[in-house]
């Protein structure tokens, strides 16, 4: 079943690629395949195996339970969160907040969680920025106290 | 001969302070990625490119990092198969057949020990085969013409889909799905901007990093999620077991013969480690047959043929990444997309061009090979530590160094976004039982493939006969065929079990 909904999905999209690679506005050419070819060669090769997966899906192995779903949906959230944060909240508080959730999520306790993300944050932070000198965001928010 | 003036330059390369650090790095963090379960050498490889980037570091060294850390978790992932029981990565789901009885017997130790040394004869013998064939399969590579080169990736995207992954046509989608993602962005040959969806960040194409880093490693924090609670796993004492010489000459032959397909296995594009270890258990256990054989329960014979046979392999994947630029397996590709960001194109005139990089790689590798028998042999019991580091501390540790390496290449919180994306793409594809390494090879070898026919066609002036033209277009469509009609002659003997276990992992 899933098969079928993702190859529905490839299906729609190989028949955007043919239909956009087709209206490239093309100003000169000086050779004979020009960037129309390629992508289109693929949207067809991707549109013949999409329905060959639509006539022969795999059977669905995949069920996860309400629970599965609930973790698997915190983390998309929380990494959402982490990329909304990450440039604003600056390196340190993004990584101390979404780090003591996350490992809270993989069982550890909320006391013990929040330790382990705020000494992980600090000393990556300085470790990044001075050993690596590598590009970190110290935040917009924050900017004045680092 | 010239091989030793090669290998000279090489080892000139190796022995400079800052790689053999980085050698020694490499291989300490492969065999500890390597070892903990679910984070296999793709995700370690890929969480350390764009650090060993915005660090600066010069191509050669950047490469020796990366490729210490892909060697060095063909080491580690031994670890926990022979201890809990759970391969630390696909190359090593063979091992826990025999490794994981012999621990279970008290014999840790010795199964630690003799697959550290079947995993040291399989890196070397390979090396060796590879500083003989590499310049042979270059001087040979730099005749090919734009129509061998578009065959060259027909023929790696063929051995690919009818070798790799749960069915043909989903590792066929996965590459169609990397090549068009190669396709976003302006068009070299005339400036055309294709599918940019009028975003910004995508006129420069999609970034290569963005894409491994959100397909594997943010893939790979959803899985960790969604299976942490049947991770808790208790680590087997090693026991004071070692091995003995008996136990080294009871199995040289195998490890010999598994040296050997491991490298031929990883030579051919797209095939990894996880079916080299598979066929040479598979043909170890046929050929032992009668002979005292007591595979599957702790048999020494079936411990170290799938280890020699997938270090040789991930030696043999370096070969044609190097010499062709087509990559051997799903790391590779993205060793290859390294040295692409480097603008190296890897390809026959590298060996002629940048001896440094590709003599200087082949040079480290001998060093680490050696220094990760050190670390295999008497600090093994550091990594066995290691193993048991809780996934609560191990995970936010990922998240960051994604999200930092990710953040430092364009300094732009639109790559983030992009990459949990990915991420969450990825992890739906998984599930559906798509391999990801094929996209990472579409991905990186989309332009060159585009380019190649769009030059070989340019030369006939339209005419597509020019793609079956001269002796070597002959046999590239031949081995094509072969590589559709095999496996499935492979399949009908008794590997076909062996081989679908092998693909339900990542490479």
């Amino acid at each position: 079943m899933y098969d079928r909904i993702l190859a529905g999905i490839l299906l729609v999209l190989s028949g955007l690629i043919v239909w956009a690679a087709l209206q490239f506005d093309v100003p000169f050419q000086y050779e004979p395949l020009g960037p129309k070819a390629f992508p289109v060669i693929l949207g067809i090769l991707l549109t013949i195996f999409s329905v060959w997966l639509i006539i022969k899906p795999d059977k669905n192995s995949w069920y996860p339970t309400a629970d599965i779903m609930k973790k698997l949906l915190a983390g998309l959230v929380l990494m959402i969160a982490y990329a909304a944060l990450f440039e604003k909240a600056g390196f340190i508080l993004a990584t101390f907040l979404v780090g003591s959730v996350f490992s809270w999520l993989f069982g550890e306790t909320p006391k013990r969680a929040a330790v382990f993300a705020l000494i992980m944050s600090v000393i990556s932070y300085f470790l990044l920025t001075l050993l690596l000198q590598l590009n970190v965001p110290s935040g917009t928010w924050l900017a004045s106290v680092f | 001969m010239d091989v030793f003036s090669h290998l000279a330059t090489g080892f000139s390369v190796a022995f400079l302070p800052l790689n053999l650090l980085l050698v020694l790095l490499g291989c300490f963090i492969g065999t500890l990625i390597g070892s903990l379960p679910g984070i296999g050498p793709i995700n370690g490889v890929a969480i350390l490119l764009p650090l060993a980037y915005a660090l600066g570091l010069p191509p050669e060294s950047a490469l020796i990092l990366l490729a210490g850390v892909y060697y060095g978790a063909e080491y580690g992932g031994r670890i926990s198969s022979i201890l809990l029981n759970v391969p630390g990565d696909a190359g090593a789901i063979m091992t826990t057949l025999d490794g994981y009885p012999l621990s279970r017997k008290g014999e840790g130790g010795r199964a630690l020990a003799l697959s550290a040394i079947s995993s040291f004869a399989g890196s070397m013998g390979a090396l060796l085969m590879m500083v003989i064939c590499a310049p042979i399969l270059s001087q040979f590579a730099v005749q090919f013409g734009p129509s061998e080169y578009v065959w060259l990736m027909v023929f790696a995207f063929t051995c690919l889909a009818t070798m790799v992954g749960s069915r043909p046509a989903k590792t066929i989608i996965g590459v169609l799905i990397g090549l068009v993602l190669a396709t976003i962005g302006i068009d070299s040959g005339s400036g055309v901007l294709r599918f940019t969806m009028g975003i910004p960040n995508f006129f420069d194409g999609v970034d290569f990093l963005v894409v491994v880093i959100g397909m594997f490693a943010i893939s790979e924090i959803f899985v960790l999620l969604e299976s942490w609670a049947r991770n808790d796993l208790g680590v087997r004492p090693l026991g004071k077991s070692f091995v003995t010489v008996a136990d080294l000459l009871a199995v040289k032959w195998v490890v010999f013969r598994s040296t050997v397909m491991g490298f031929l296995i990883g030579v051919l594009p797209g095939t990894g480690a996880s079916i080299a270890s598979a066929v040479a258990y598979g043909t170890e256990k046929r050929f032992a047959e009668g002979k005292n054989e007591h595979f599957g329960e702790g048999d020494i014979r079936g411990l170290a043929a799938p280890e020699a046979s997938n270090n040789a392999s991930a030696v043999g994947a370096m070969v044609p990444m190097l010499t062709l630029g087509i990559p051997g397996s799903g790391t590779t590709a993205i060793l290859l997309g390294a040295l692409m960001m480097f603008n190296i194109t890897p390809g026959p005139l590298l060996f002629e061009q940048r001896p440094d990089i590709a003599w200087g790689l082949i040079a480290s590798m001998f060093v680490g090979n050696i220094a990760l028998l050190v670390m295999n042999l008497p600090m093994i019991g550091l990594f066995v530590r290691l193993l048991s580091i809780r996934q609560a501390y191990l995970v936010p540790v990922i998240a960051m160094l994604t999200f930092v390496g990710i953040y430092s290449i364009h300094g732009d919180s639109f790559d983030l976004f992009f990459m949990v994306l990915l991420g969450v793409v990825g992890f739906l594809l998984r599930k559906l039982h798509f391999s990801l390494a094929p996209v990472i090879l579409g991905l990186v070898l989309g332009e060159v493939l585009e380019v190649n026919l769009r030059r070989a066609l340019s030369i006939s002036g339209g005419d597509w006969s020019v793609l079956l033209d001269g002796p070597i277009t002959y046999v590239m469509a031949i081995a094509t065929v072969v590589a559709i009609v095999a496996p499935s002659l492979m399949r009908s003997i008794k590997m076909r079990k062996l081989l679908a276990k092998a693909n339900e992992v990542e490479d």
